[in-house]
């Protein structure tokens, strides 16, 4: 029984680990996103205001 | 019948080219033999147990071989824009798909005809007496593969990887049609008669080979054009 | 208003979950001949049905792009099928870790264990090939061409292998876990399913806006290049 419950504690963890390490590779890639959007936002700016020159 | 007859046409300039160059054929028969050898090391050829997985290793060299000849399928349409052409053409992308199985068809299964003795030699079976069943099972799950393969070339034409993604996307695709030609061809290849219990594989290829026919004739049009 | 719904789900599954988890951990008896390890069934069972309702719900979502060429399906149909696969990895680990105790080892082959490496194998290829191309459109129309054909054949797949091991029984008998479980115990397995799906729903919502920020980036960068 005692080993049973070791490989409970295995499951649970293995599920639990998964989904929190896809919760923060989904964080991390809404910044990287947020980030990139500001760049490129940026850069359509400056490209408009070389445009008007 | 106008349908059939334009599928044909793009059928028979498939294989006309391909007569004449022999590329795919040569290639895919050698690397048949290649896989058979390779085979041979990791098994005893000549023990019995090899009998029971006889069936197995048949198809997973046809499946291997086959995957050669699905890749140029499309693949050599790309060479000059012909592929524009044949889409600007009046044939429809289902004519044009289903061309490109029947030609891919007859291409594969002679390319097993050839290899289908080399490993009857190899590996010692002895499966005379049902040779005519043996060449059904190869007719439905060639098929199977055919079909299936012929709609993932056309998918990974145009991609960067083709090579490696048509492997990576047909081979767990094909899995029913496999799976009913292995166990089919081990009852077959051991010389037993296919009882009662095994006809529900017939029954699963031809399902198998009727539903991705019908799924791929609908769904090519949209693959190839939009 | 929709970062609310986000919150509001995961707030409600965060609930959920912990007072499920008291039931079962704290309520619930140990079950005759499995012990403790039976528990991770209440993980597993849930993970399996919702994400292969989700596959099925992101070919729906897949085939309504191909009807009216709405790219935002096509955020959706990703979004879902990358949370579906999430939790069908989670579904494998968690069977193959309750296999190793019933069972006595990892991988026993069975239909459904198998059938859903395969479908893993099909989601793999499918979220490879979105990675090759670059132009949406495109991208969008062989996705759902592909989600189709896999959802499809993971049907077909289950139904061979089935058929497959009842022919050659492995050493393991199938276990169908619905049935033959005390009243007591089945309540919070359907609570839990309820308690992944909400976190699901959440995750795909989230996925979602990363889309269609992704996709706005995409298409500014289309507009800087026109200059």
């Amino acid at each position: 029984m005692d080993r049973n419950f070791e490989y409970m504690f295995y499951g649970f963890t293995a599920a639990w680990v998964i989904v929190i390490v896809y919760v923060i590779s989904i964080a991390l890639r809404e910044r990287r996103l947020r980030d990139e959007l500001d760049r490129v936002k940026r850069m359509v700016e400056d490209q408009e205001r070389e445009a008007k020159k | 019948m106008k349908f059939l007859r334009q599928a044909w046409a793009v059928a028979a300039k498939d294989l006309r080219s391909e007569i004449r160059s022999k590329e795919s054929i040569n290639a895919s028969v050698a690397f048949a033999l290649v896989i058979l050898l390779l085979f041979s090391f990791a098994f005893d050829p000549t023990s019995d147990q090899v009998r029971e997985i006889a069936g197995g290793l048949l198809w997973l060299v046809f499946a291997f071989a086959g995957t050669l000849i699905l890749n140029r399928s499309f693949a050599r349409e790309l060479v000059n824009d012909c592929l524009d052409a044949l889409l600007a053409s009046p044939v429809s992308g289902a004519q044009l798909f289903l061309g490109k199985t029947i030609a891919n068809f007859v291409i594969l299964m002679a390319v097993e005809t050839l290899a289908l003795p080399v490993f009857t030699v190899f590996y010692n079976v002895h499966w005379t007496q049902s040779i005519g069943l043996v060449f059904v099972v190869m007719l439905l799950g060639t098929w199977g593969l055919t079909v299936i393969g012929t709609l993932f070339s056309a998918m990974t034409v145009n991609l960067r990887l083709r090579e490696l993604m048509l492997p990576m996307l047909v081979y767990p695709m094909m899995i029913p049609a496999l799976m009913g030609a292995i166990q089919l061809s081990s009852v077959l290849v051991a010389g037993e008669p296919v009882g009662a219990e095994n006809q529900i594989w017939f029954r699963l290829l031809v399902a198998f080979d009727v539903i991705f026919s019908l799924l791929a004739l609908a769904l090519v049009e949209t693959v190839l054009v939009g | 208003m929709r970062t609310k719904i986000i919150v509001l789900l995961s707030v409600l599954a965060g609930a959920l979950l912990a007072w499920n988890l008291h039931t079962i951990f704290l309520r619930v008896p140990d079950e005759a001949s499995q012990g403790a390890v039976f528990r991770v069934f209440y993980f597993h069972f849930p993970a399996a049905v919702t994400s292969f309702t989700l596959f099925f719900i992101a070919m729906f979502s897949g085939l309504v792009y191909l009807r009216n060429r709405d790219l935002r399906y096509d955020s959706a149909a990703a979004a879902i099928n990358e949370v579906a696969f999430t939790f069908a990895l989670i579904t494998l680990i968690t069977g193959m870790i309750w296999g190793r105790i019933i069972w006595g080892i990892w991988w026993a082959w069975d239909p459904r264990i198998t059938s859903y490496f395969i479908c893993l194998l099909m989601y793999f290829g499918y979220f490879m090939m979105r990675r090759a191309i670059d132009e949406p459109h495109r991208r969008a129309r062989l996705s759902a061409v592909l989600s189709i054909l896999a959802s499809v054949d993971i049907v077909i797949v289950w139904k061979s292998i089935e058929w497959f091991r009842t022919q050659h029984p492995g050493p393991v008998l199938e276990i169908r876990g619905g049935g033959g479980m005390a009243p007591g115990m089945e309540a919070p397995l359907f609570w839990n399913v309820l308690v992944f799906l909400l976190l699901e729903a959440a995750l795909v919502l989230v996925r979602m806006r990363q889309q269609l920020i992704q996709s706005e980036i995409e298409s500014l960068r289309r507009y800087a290049h026109a200059f």
